[in-house]
């Protein structure tokens, strides 16, 4: 029982939000317009620095949230810019070195004063402000079966804050998915050739994508590093894959997929590992294994996704097909 | 596509074996007065080193990891070439050569996953590692029997294998890391002695390694240029569907290139955990990155490009050491690679055409 209201507690958890809210924006690159983004932890991770260095040396809540969103914009632009050209293996090598480039150079003890290199950014050092904004009592409380802190650290207050975020990444890819410049990106999608013989500029249209696409993953990355430390090798290649997974999970270019699967994600990830430490006998599997049995588990779900279920839970087959 | 490259390039190819060979005889016969090293630790010099001498030791340094480097990423080149897969599961494949030599050499005990029991095999560590590269050669034919096979049979698109193997990737890296833990282990006690020449050094296992990775290298130029399977693979290469109609049997070849790729992986996987002195569950992970560098520097499915781009990466990675910090080399290397696709996107060897 305790196991299963741990489970459903992860449901809602921040880390399940921010997960969503990256899966949201490989949604517009994927999803809409086709593009093989293997760098969104590299968003994510930039997002956090962003914000955390922003609050650290004393800028308010809103100048540090722009400034996440800001190093996106000029992260995608930078990315965009050689390789939106190429088609899609390059475009994912590509963004899966930026990336990676991101990470070393966050854990480098070159900028070990700015980025803390390794050890990373302790969360007391930038959580202050967002967390003196809760409305709630600084003390745990119950809701319930579940208990949290109001306001410090992995709070109901950053939970309320996240989904709400959720709530509004939604909107926009809604919105945006179903305006005129939302078909031309799915037109980009099923054919380039033929919307470029439309007169649209095509490059141009991929370069918007993978910038609002990457904010958006900036903003996961804030809501992330809200509930836990700015640590560089926690947005390593296994989180883009994870946000992958989470996202074909769900079901590309659909509205809620991402949310969907971002929350039967971590429900069956931490339902896993509580039954594994449960049922299976320490001699078989240690329980310092578990953590690797899950993941491994992962790979082998992702493997099957796109193998006998490519449009996920919630997609449309027709919708979704892996153009080059 | 490995189409054969025009003798120009074939010549500037040879002659940088021949450059390399060369440089290899050469530190051992000039060489002769190793002093037997007793810190095994080729990163650090002494800090008031000159900057050229620190250049010309990144050079060669550079030349040893590029020659090992080329050898775990052939198979990724010869795999995407005769199947247009980027294979990101390559990674695991070095890993596998690594760890599993690594599971039968050890003089401590090991398990496997789930088996409660402990095993000391505690082979001699060239027959482990014979063993090792023949049961990789096995998973190759195995992995294209059960899963790559049947998905070019139901024609599921590149890009969507390619997904499948970021998946398998995912799934192995764990399973190595379940089943060796995440420490970091060494394949041998013994200490490498250096060769010293003026200057410069090298470590006597390491010049072996090389030698050994050349002799692969070749051996793989001479399949791919001299035999009629080899023939046949660069057919299927440049066109799959002529291929087959000329009677070529294209799943053969291609899983006779996937046992190549394993063996191939998992041999530069034993000589790279050799070079770098250890191996860990991610080994390969780590290097999967440059691997696709390399690969995609050479241009992407140029058998011989593999080899130019990995030392090209090699070198970056080595000497850039000298300017930036140790932590940010491989850095240095990934940012050498967006460059270079900036203006030369179709890599160094591949034929300029279309790819956007």
């Amino acid at each position: 029982m305790d196991l299963l209201i741990d489970a459903l507690g992860e449901s809602f958890a921040p880390a399940t939000a921010a997960f969503a809210i990256a899966a949201i924006g490989l949604n517009f690159h994927f999803g809409l317009t086709g593009l093989l983004n293997m760098g969104q932890a590299g968003f994510m991770l930039l997002g956090m620095y962003g914000y955390a260095i922003s609050i650290r040396n004393g800028l308010p809540i809103w100048a540090a949230i722009l400034i996440a969103m800001g190093t996106a914009i000029v992260f995608g632009a930078i990315l965009g810019w050689p390789t939106l050209k190429l088609k899609g293996d390059y475009l994912s090598i590509v963004t899966i070195a930026a990336a990676e480039i991101v990470r070393y150079a966050g854990r480098s003890q070159t900028f070990v004063n700015l980025t803390g290199a390794s050890v990373g950014i302790r969360g007391n050092e930038y959580k202050g402000p967002f967390e003196d904004l809760s409305p709630f009592p600084d003390e745990r409380i119950t809701v319930l079966w579940w208990t949290y802190h109001g306001s410090a650290s992995n709070s109901w207050w950053l939970r309320l804050v996240a989904w709400t975020f959720v709530g509004l990444m939604l909107l926009v890819f809604w919105r945006l998915s179903r305006s005129p410049w939302g078909r031309v990106l799915k037109g980009i999608r099923e054919d380039e050739d033929a919307v470029r013989s439309l007169g649209k500029n095509v490059y141009w249209y991929k370069m918007q994508a993978l910038i609002i696409g990457g904010v958006i993953g900036a903003l996961g990355g804030v809501i992330w590093s809200l509930g836990n430390s700015v640590q560089p090798d926690s947005m390593g290649r296994a989180t883009t894959f994870w946000i992958w997974t989470l996202l074909l999970l769900g079901g590309a270019a659909t509205v809620f997929g991402p949310v969907v699967g971002s929350i039967v994600f971590w429900t069956a990830l931490s339902l896993v590992k509580g039954l594994a430490k449960l049922f299976i006998p320490e001699s078989i599997m240690p329980s310092t294994v578990i953590e690797p049995f899950a993941l491994m588990l992962v790979g082998v779900t992702l493997m099957l996704l796109v193998i006998f279920r490519p449009q996920g839970l919630l997609g449309n087959k027709k919708e979704l097909a892996f153009h080059a | 596509m490995i189409t054969k490259p025009d003798t120009r390039l074939l010549k500037a190819v040879a002659l940088l074996l021949v450059a390399a060979t060369a440089f290899v005889i050469a530190s051992l016969v000039l060489g002769g007065d190793h002093a037997a090293a007793t810190t095994v630790d080729p990163v650090v010099a002494p800090a008031n080193t000159p900057k050229s001498q620190l250049v010309v030791q990144g050079l060669i340094n550079g030349t040893v990891f590029g020659i090992l480097l080329a050898l775990a990423a052939v198979g990724l080149s010869l795999i995407y070439g005769t199947t247009g897969l980027s294979n990101f599961a390559h990674g695991e494949q070095v890993t596998f050569g690594a760890v599993l030599t690594y599971f039968l050499t050890t003089k401590s005990d090991v398990s496997l996953p789930l088996i409660p029991a402990q095993f000391n095999i505690g082979l001699p560590l060239p027959i482990a590692a014979i063993v090792a590269i023949i049961i990789a050669g096995g998973t190759g034919w195995l992995q294209d029997k059960l899963l790559w096979g049947p998905l070019r049979r139901r024609r599921i698109a590149a890009l969507q294998q390619m997904i499948v193997s970021i998946g398998l990737s995912l799934a192995l890296v764990n399973l190595f890391q379940w089943w060796v833990g995440g420490e970091r282990y060494r394949l041998t006690t013994s200490i490498d002695s250096r060769l010293t020449f003026g200057d410069y050094y090298i470590g006597r296992q390491t010049l072996l390694s090389v030698v050994i990775a050349l002799i692969a290298l070749a051996g793989v130029a001479f399949f791919l240029l001299r035999t009629r399977l080899g023939r046949a693979t660069r057919a299927i290469a440049d066109n799959p569907a002529l291929a087959s109609a000329s009677g070529i049997r294209v799943d053969g070849i291609i899983r006779l290139v996937w046992v190549m790729a394993a063996a191939l992986a998992a041999l530069g996987g034993i000589l790279l955990a050799l070079y770098e002195n250890g191996l860990s569950f991610d080994q390969g992970a780590r290097l999967l990155l440059l691997m696709f560098a390399a690969v995609t520097l050479g241009g992407l499915g140029q058998a011989f490009g593999a080899l130019v781009g990995a030392l090209v990466i090699g070198i970056v990675t080595e000497v850039s050491t000298v300017v930036v910090a140790p932590d940010m080399k491989y850095a240095s290397a990934l940012v050498i690679l967006i460059v270079v696709l900036l203006i030369r996107p179709q890599g160094i060897l591949g034929r300029a055409e279309r790819v956007g």
